[in-house]
């Protein structure tokens, strides 16, 4: 038995400690091995965030309109991915002669097409949505197709003895399924659009965010540059954690 | 019975009738929008050009410089990233409170999109092959190292209780029941990890480089030219297909055989 | 009057998969089930009582003969006549307990009083307290429990449970056993109950319709002669212990049966 004084260190305790350690060595690296044009420590960059992103309005403005982007380029693609995988999925020759092109467009590096979604897109905020559209309508459509191969056949033999009539059977049991396995996609997708919008704005550094991680690098000045880094994987994160509730209240149903 | 077999039968043939119509009518709306001139030609270039500009570009010194740089920067990228998340994946996995306690900060990590951090792996290392091995490889760890932790740490406690019951050594519980147990996830693991650190390599060369063929796919589209940039991203699809094909063949063989 | 049920020589075929030869799963059986009866269906695996039970609830159309219900042939589904209880838990899981009954007296038309009717079965079985609870958050008892409220709600003259405890320990299995003899009794339904098992099927039924292995015929109907509702005690009665040591004896040849045919068919395969 052990006693009080020799408790062992709990999982969140040995995260947040190494977590910590870290934040600490990268501190003391930095400031003693790192050269300041291109390195700064933790300190530096968080008393750079305030003035750096609020300071200049267009930067402000900038941010503002990548997040924009995200939304934007979420909202469209859970609507057409959930659209495209029900028309896929409801039908087994549909599933099976269309879902391996789903799955062979899944699989391919979608950067390469980066540079044609600029030329057909142009510079705006135009093919930065559609570029993170894309990326986040395929696992939508993937998740939507499997999840609806799960409908419970039990259940389905039930409302017939129930005397449930096609309509019925649909409302009640399909499109619940449907809904359900829709919703196990979303997180993959929201951190996929956050990549494709990403990867645009940076692509694309005549304007947008882009264009202040390029002054920030070029101009030395790294501490604002991992401001913004910063400043963007929070927003990631939470668009990521309000995603992850949206899902669990949808999903009440099944937690037991 | 022969109605049951039959009606399989009559559903494969339709399965793969819809697939080449999908296909040839891809092909046809290819040709004929670009050839009634519907689409800028800036936009989508006609089979013929494309194919044309496809036999220009391979073979020529260009073209393998290209190739090659993207080759060895994959290649050493993946290499990193197979040996950092296997190793750690190993080491977290294996214990049950290291895997609660860094799991979920390495998943949401992971859920963020590390591409941010490419600038910085830029002004770092500098525009050349450096920052984009080291993207890659960081990119790539992580589906590797998540998918190590999940085999090992998956494995049912009970054969490991069955295990000790019999007095097998810690050798031999790895060798007989950590390996074979963690494998086929592992495996996934760096398949996913491969395509990841490939993909991320050609997103760095597109973003910021001198060379490879993201660069080289960038660069035609600076120029406004269509028909090489096409050519370069069927070659990149097409490789990226026979690669996925080759192993799924080689992971099912693995799975089969372990 | 006609008989609450007629199964009028029944046979059913199964065309067999990928090349493999038909089944016989049924072969020429014939029944008959009075208003208020219980009646068990007993038998190995496979011996075809799901099958039987599916085709007198309209859900499979057999390959030859015909069910009666009262007088009228079954084609398909009666959602007025028949309730079916399934042996895993097919309340669906997005919808809590209420409103999952709503939804089945919608399906069976109705709508009327729905409430009333959905709480008055469920405080029958003794859980109106879960009503605004989802599936998840019970127990598979609880579950079954609600699945028996909600056959009992239909409001139909008929039952039809396939292996509705299967799934629930023995103690578990015990209590339900003795409510659904409780509510056999004061509403009179005529109930058709699958079952494994012998000591279960004794406690409950009227007869005991015991099946050979596949293809599945009717080998002996056994009476059991004790009123509904039953006491637990019945069990410690020296006529439960004979009539399922006949039910044993019956069933024992049927079991190595159909074990036998399980090897055959494995040696055939790997032959």
């Amino acid at each position: 038995m052990q006693s009080a004084a020799r408790r062992p260190l709990s999982a969140s305790a040995i995260r947040w400690w190494t977590i910590a350690v870290l934040i600490v060595l990268w501190e003391v690296t930095a400031r003693l091995f790192g050269d300041p044009s291109f390195v700064a420590p933790p300190s530096r960059v968080l008393a750079a965030l305030i003035p750096t992103i609020f300071g200049d309005p267009k930067l402000t403005q900038a941010l503002g309109m990548a997040l924009f982007e995200m939304v934007t380029a979420f909202v469209l693609a859970v609507l057409a991915g959930a659209t495209v995988g029900i028309a896929i999925g409801i039908t087994t020759l549909g599933r099976r002669s269309l879902f391996p092109f789903v799955l062979l467009l899944f699989g391919l590096p979608q950067v390469t097409v980066l540079p044609l979604v600029i030329l057909i897109f142009g510079l705006g905020p135009a093919s930065r949505i559609a570029f993170g559209f894309t990326h986040g309508v395929l696992p939508i459509i993937v998740t939507t197709v499997t999840g609806m191969r799960t409908v419970n056949p039990l259940l389905l033999a039930s409302a017939r003895s129930q005397g449930a009539s096609q309509a019925q059977i649909l409302r009640h049991i399909i499109f619940p399924t449907m809904v359900a396995s829709v919703f196990t996609g979303l997180r993959l997708a929201m951190s996929l659009t956050l990549l494709g919008v990403i990867l645009a704005e940076l692509f694309v550094s005549s304007n947008g965010i882009g264009n202040y991680t390029q002054i920030f690098a070029e101009t030395f000045k790294p501490a604002s540059l991992y401001a913004v880094i910063l400043v963007l994987a929070i927003t990631a994160v939470a668009l990521n954690e309000i995603v992850g509730l949206v899902e669990k209240r949808f999903s009440r149903w099944k937690q037991g | 019975m022969l109605a049951q077999a039959d009606a399989q039968l009559r559903l494969t043939s339709l399965v793969r009738a819809i697939q080449l119509a999908v296909v040839v009518a891809l092909f046809a709306a290819w040709v004929w929008v670009t050839s009634s001139h519907a689409i800028n030609p800036l936009f989508l270039p006609g089979p013929l050009p494309v194919v044309n500009a496809l036999a220009r570009l391979v073979g020529t010194p260009d073209f393998w410089a290209a190739v090659g740089v993207t080759t060895l920067t994959t290649s050493i990228a993946y290499a990193i990233a197979v040996t950092a998340g296997i190793l750690l994946g190993f080491f977290i996995g294996r214990s049950p409170t290291l895997t609660a306690a860094y799991r979920p900060v390495l998943s949401g990590v992971f859920a963020i999109p590390l591409t941010l951090i490419f600038p910085l792996f830029v002004v770092m290392f500098g525009l050349g092959p450096p920052s984009k091995i080291a993207f890659g490889a960081l990119y790539g760890f992580f589906p590797i190292v998540l998918n190590t932790i999940a085999g090992f740490s998956g494995i049912d406690p009970l054969f490991l209780r069955a295990a000790r019951s019999q007095g097998a050594s810690r050798a031999q519980t790895l060798r007989h029941i950590y390996l074979p147990g963690a494998w086929p996830v592992v495996l996934t693991g760096l398949r996913i990890g491969f395509f990841i650190t490939f993909a991320s390599v050609l997103g760095g060369e597109t973003l910021s480089s001198a060379s490879g063929v993201g660069h080289a796919i960038a660069h035609e589209g600076d120029l406004l030219d269509s028909p090489p940039m096409f050519a370069w991203i069927a070659i990149v699809l097409a490789v990226t297909v026979l690669l996925n094909l080759a192993l799924t063949v080689v992971e099912k063989r693995a799975v089969r055989s372990a | 009057m006609p008989p609450a049920i007629t199964v009028d020589r029944v046979s059913q075929r199964f065309a067999g998969a990928n090349g493999a030869p038909d089944a016989l799963a049924l072969d020429d059986v014939s029944l008959e089930i009075g208003r208020g009866e219980f009646v068990s269906l007993l038998g190995p695996s496979g011996c075809g009582k799901s099958t039987l039970l599916n085709i007198i609830g309209g859900l499979i159309v057999p390959t030859s003969g015909g069910v009666r219900i009262g007088d009228v042939p079954v084609h398909g589904p009666l959602k007025e006549e028949v309730a079916f209880v399934f042996q895993e838990s097919t309340l669906l899981p997005w919808y809590t307990v209420l409103e999952n009954f709503r939804v089945s007296l919608e399906f069976q038309g109705r709508t009327d009083n729905w409430r009333d009717h959905a709480l008055s079965a469920l405080s029958s079985v003794g859980m109106e307290g879960f009503a605004q609870f989802y599936p998840s958050q019970l127990s598979i008892g609880m579950k079954q429990r609600i699945n028996m409220a909600r056959g009992i709600a239909l409001g139909t003259g008929i039952l039809l449970m396939d292996e509705p405890f299967a799934a629930l320990d023995e103690q578990t299995r015990l209590v339900l056993g003795e409510d659904l003899s409780v509510l056999l009794a004061r509403t009179g339904k005529t109930i058709v109950f699958v079952t494994h098992s012998l000591s279960e099927a004794v406690m409950l039924a009227d007869r005991i319709v015991v099946m050979t292995a596949r293809p599945g015929k009717i080998k002996a109907i056994i009476p059991v002669g004790e009123p509904h509702p039953r006491s637990p005690d019945f069990m410690l009665a020296p006529r439960f212990s004979d009539v399922r040591n006949q039910c044993y004896e019956l069933l024992r040849d049927e079991i190595r049966h159909t074990v036998d045919a399980m090897r055959e068919a494995r040696d055939a395969r790997s032959g």
